[in-house]
């Protein structure tokens, strides 16, 4: 990512009148590079190709359902993790993971094994993350606590409520209505989670690009004091970003539950920062009023490849466990990030 | 004079874009002497201070001290050198305690440990001369965030005090103080004196300046034009000098005329335009829709109080321009502000077509039909970042949603596309960052979102701060036509030239009060400065002699610092209006 020779245009420098459009732009191809989707994207198709090498079997379609199938449950939670993050004021939502976890906890309890409770279960879970997103709004908005602090709490608060709720034993398990909708009843050779996905995805992106709330999100995390001032209620919308995170990640522990069938009290807890990982690798940027979920799909799709890469290496494993493993996961997310940051600075 | 002066600056020049601060000023004083730097808003007096203080560097010219070349490379080395400055916007660590803040960066220490009891002795015996100022005590210990703004600006005496400065630059220094306070910092000022510092002295109030100093420099566009011995100059000839009243250098002509032809036609694009030639507008305030000048007014504002604000009273009519004038800081955006629904709102009342409104935040305000264009564009007036449409869109963007929520791109694109036209703004793509248009064109998105709400009232805050003369032409023609569209139109400007050319009436406002109401033959440049620094027509009852008993509120508790208190973006627009009277070195990107 060679991209250090931008000709930007001073902002200062005058005008010139006679040319209808101003300022110039810069050429598609060094555009199309800096586009951390595009980026994102290739590196992911890089990854995925370099697995295929290494072992055949990778490449079949089946693989990739599955690929696509554990990405989406991390896409879904990151929903509202991106939109969090694009509303600024260094938001950033850490009790997606325990929020996922609630929602399958208490739709399990509800569900147990059976269709009869399916919609029940379904508003209570969802009524829970609600309850949720409302303390985390709250406490970032009214008391103002920061929203690192506010939301790493409230996954205390939301773990402790789990264990007075399961007693550290989940009960029931998903309806079977749920099961099909996730991993069964495939339509066009693709399960219904992936359907799903691209329903969801299909209407966040219409959400962020063509309603007045998208663009005021935007401008409220670009510009929280020119969104002010131009008459935007700014609590309002940070209030519904947070609110839709939670529910977002409840949707995606719903989604967990109907794969894993059975629940278990850590269930959501790798998708904490994964879900952060996968929106900033999709460009949407922590300081707010950057990016858009197209990004975040995929990242988290390329965050999968990455991890199921690693596996098939079967690097790892032994004496050393899964610690290798996690080491190289890390260091290649920090190289993927650091180059977003250097080419962020390049462009100012 | 055959030995070289204590302090000597030639030949500076300062540009930020295509603003010029200063244009080849020189300077001299004299150690031991108190030497006043005065000039209107954007003379370039604060400019050249912050060249000497390190804090600019200048596009040409040298500083001699002592005969000996400063060429500093930050206020680092200036401080080295014996200068220390006392800047309007505060510099002090709120969590620190006043001793600490004292001896910040210049802590005594031993074996490479901090020295506490060196540092007291070092910064104990300044507080200990101001204990009056802080009501007797002596706050070593205390928490700076804990002091009131004026105790919190006698600490930053101190703290540049402490550093022993063979130069002393107080820059609007006495603001923020109350009376008790102002009289010994002025005894201080005079010990200073007999001990050979030279203090350089800038203010607001003229009357202080007869009171404390003994020299004066006025500047002017970016020069100096004469350096006076205080006592032998009566108050009327330094206005004068200030205002180039008297005999008009060429060079101010340039610039007047120049704005006012170019706002006249040339720079406005063809359509339905007439109304932008009006060159004087106020000569045509009659004319925009045939309305008689004695319409009723469209805003009424009664009495109107709030932080920095102190019961303003005026009317606008339909189609006229109100200037707000005076000194800067002195409360004009903060009115405006708080019309807007930004700033709390203490007292008083606001009709509306002879409906009282009462906005508790922009969005209400909004709703009744203000529009706000803030007073800096990149911090306050746009999303840099994001594109020119979102931008354009943002006020209005509800109203054009389908059930509230759905977007059309094609109806988005074609609104901004009407405004951008109607305004004449360049542009590359809409779906461009912000950040990528020039100054002035951002200045007219900031401008030119509000069109699609059709407000009726458009408040203004120095639209035309940083941006070249021919886009500041074009944004006159913008307000001129909203004027003429029948909007109420209340103008702050940092300029008083701008203020006598686009505006019908101006109020000079003082210390958050309306001190004078300036309009028709009256509206000068001379009138508005010396209306501006408190001294015009009938409150001049106090002569020169007894000069600090003109100093204006004795004991008034002073504002606290713009910014505190209200928290939140409600804060900004009070932050964004430091002394300085240069425009920001409009780089858009260079934040963010």
């Amino acid at each position: 990512m060679t991209v250090s020779t931008a000709p930007e245009q001073a902002p200062d420098q005058p005008e010139r009148p006679d040319r209808p459009g101003a300022p110039a732009r810069p050429p598609l191809a060094r555009r199309l590079l800096r586009d951390p989707v595009v980026v994102s994207g290739a590196l992911a198709v890089l990854l995925w190709v370099v697995a295929a090498l290494y072992s055949p079997e990778f490449a079949s379609w089946g693989q990739v359902v599955t690929l696509l199938t554990v990405a989406s449950f991390l896409g879904v939670i990151a929903i509202g993790q991106t939109l969090v993050i694009i509303a600024g004021g260094e938001g950033i939502d850490l009790s997606v993971g325990a929020t996922a976890t609630l929602s399958a906890i208490v739709a399990s309890r509800f569900m147990d094994g059976s269709n009869e409770g399916f919609v029940v279960a379904v508003l209570l879970a969802l009524g829970a993350c609600c309850v949720v997103g409302v303390v985390n709004a709250v406490g970032v908005l009214v008391f103002r606590v920061p929203p690192l602090v506010m939301t790493l709490g409230m996954i205390a608060v939301v773990t402790g409520f789990i264990r007075l709720y399961t007693g550290g034993r989940p009960e029931g398990s998903a309806a079977p209505l749920l099961r099909t909708l996730v991993t069964g009843d495939t339509v066009a050779g693709i399960p219904g989670v992936l359907w799903l996905w691209l329903g969801l995805a299909v209407l966040v992106v219409w959400l962020l690009r063509r309603t007045s709330f998208g663009w005021r999100l935007y401008a409220v995390g670009g510009n929280p004091t020119t969104a002010y001032l131009s008459g935007v209620n700014t609590t309002a919308v940070r209030f519904s970003a947070y609110v839709l995170s939670s529910l977002f990640a409840g949707v995606g522990g719903m989604l967990l539950l109907g794969y894993a069938q059975n629940v278990y009290t850590s269930l959501g807890t790798d998708y904490m920062l994964n879900s952060v990982a996968a929106a900033v690798i999709g460009g949407t940027a922590l300081v707010g009023g950057v990016g858009g979920y197209l990004g975040t799909v995929i990242g988290a799709i390329l965050l999968t490849v990455l991890d199921s890469l690693l596996r098939i290496m079967q690097i790892g494993g032994g004496e050393w466990g899964d610690a290798p493993r996690q080491i190289i996961y890390g260091v290649v997310l920090i190289i993927v990030l650091t180059a977003y940051g250097r080419q962020k600075r390049l462009r100012q | 004079m055959d030995t070289p002066p204590f302090l000597r600056m030639s030949g500076v020049r300062k540009r930020y874009g295509g603003v010029t601060a200063l244009a080849g000023a020189d300077f001299e004083a004299e150690a031991g002497t108190v030497h006043a730097v005065l000039g209107p808003n954007g003379s370039g007096k604060s400019t050249l201070l912050k060249v000497l203080t390190g804090v600019v560097a200048p596009d040409a010219g040298e500083v001699l001290l002592e005969g000996r070349r400063l060429r500093p490379r930050g206020p680092r080395d200036t401080l080295a050198a014996g200068v220390s400055a006392v800047y309007q916007e505060l510099s002090l660590i709120e969590e620190f305690s006043v001793l600490d803040n004292l001896v910040l960066g210049v802590e005594p220490t031993r074996f490479g440990l901090r020295d506490t009891r060196a540092a007291r002795a070092r910064a104990l015996p300044w507080l200990e001369r101001f204990a009056p100022a802080f009501g007797g005590r002596v706050p070593a210990d205390e928490r700076a965030a804990d002091l009131d703004p004026g105790e919190r600006q006698i600490v930053e005496i101190c703290k540049a005090l402490v550093r022993e400065p063979r130069v002393l630059v107080l820059d609007e220094a006495t603001a923020s103080l109350r009376r008790a306070q102002v009289d010994v910092l002025f005894e201080v000022v005079g010990e200073l004196r007999e001990r050979g510092v030279l203090i350089l002295f800038i203010t607001h109030r003229l009357a202080e300046i007869l009171a404390l100093c003994d020299r004066a420099t006025v500047m002017r566009n970016g020069a100096d034009v004469a350096t006076v011995t205080v006592g032998e100059t009566p108050e009327r000839e330094l206005v004068e000098l200030m205002s180039g009243g008297t005999p008009r250098t060429p060079e101010t002509d340039t610039g007047t005329t120049g704005t006012a032809a170019a706002g006249a036609g040339s720079a406005a694009p063809a359509g339905a335009r007439t109304d932008a030639s009006r060159v004087r507008p106020r000569a045509a305030a009659a004319a925009p829709g045939g309305e008689p000048a004695a319409a009723e007014p469209l805003l009424e504002v009664r009495d109107l109080s709030g932080d920095r604000v102190d019961g303003v009273s005026f009317q606008v009519r339909p189609g006229e321009v109100l200037g707000l004038g005076g000194l800067q800081g002195q409360g004009q955006s903060e009115l405006m502000a708080i019309l807007f629904g930004a700033r709390r709102r203490s007292g008083g009342t606001v009709l509306l077509n002879g409906r009282p409104v009462h906005p508790r935040s922009p969005k209400q305000a909004v709703r009744a039909g203000f529009a706000y264009v803030p007073g800096n564009r990149g911090a306050q007036g746009l999303a840099l970042g994001r594109p020119i449409l979102e931008n354009f869109a943002l006020p209005s963007v509800g109203r054009r949603a389908g059930l509230g929520v759905a977007l059309s791109r094609r109806r988005e694109i074609a609104a901004a596309r009407a405004v951008a036209e109607r305004i004449g703004t360049r542009y590359g793509s809409l779906d461009d960052p912000v950040s990528t248009l020039s100054g002035g064109n951002q200045q007219k998105i900031v401008v030119g979102k509000w069109f699609p709400t059709e407000p009726v009232v458009v408040l203004m805050d120095d639209p035309a701060k940083g941006i070249d003369l021919r886009a500041k032409a074009e944004m006159f023609a913008v307000v001129a036509e909203l004027a003429a569209a029948g909007a109420a139109v209340v103008l702050g400007a940092s300029d008083d030239r701008e203020l006598v050319e686009v505006c019908d009436r101006v109020l000079v406002l003082f210390e958050g009060r309306v001190v004078d109401e300036v309009s028709g033959d009256r509206l000068t440049e001379d009138t508005l400065i010396a209306s501006s620094m408190h001294i015009a027509g009938r409150d001049t009852g106090t002569g020169h002699p007894e000069a600090t008993s003109a100093l204006p509120e004795p004991d008034r508790a002073p504002a606290p610092a713009a910014g505190t208190g209200t928290g939140g973006p409600a804060g900004a627009p009070g932050a964004a209006d430091g002394p300085a009277p240069e425009p920001a070195p409009s780089d858009p990107g260079g934040r963010a």
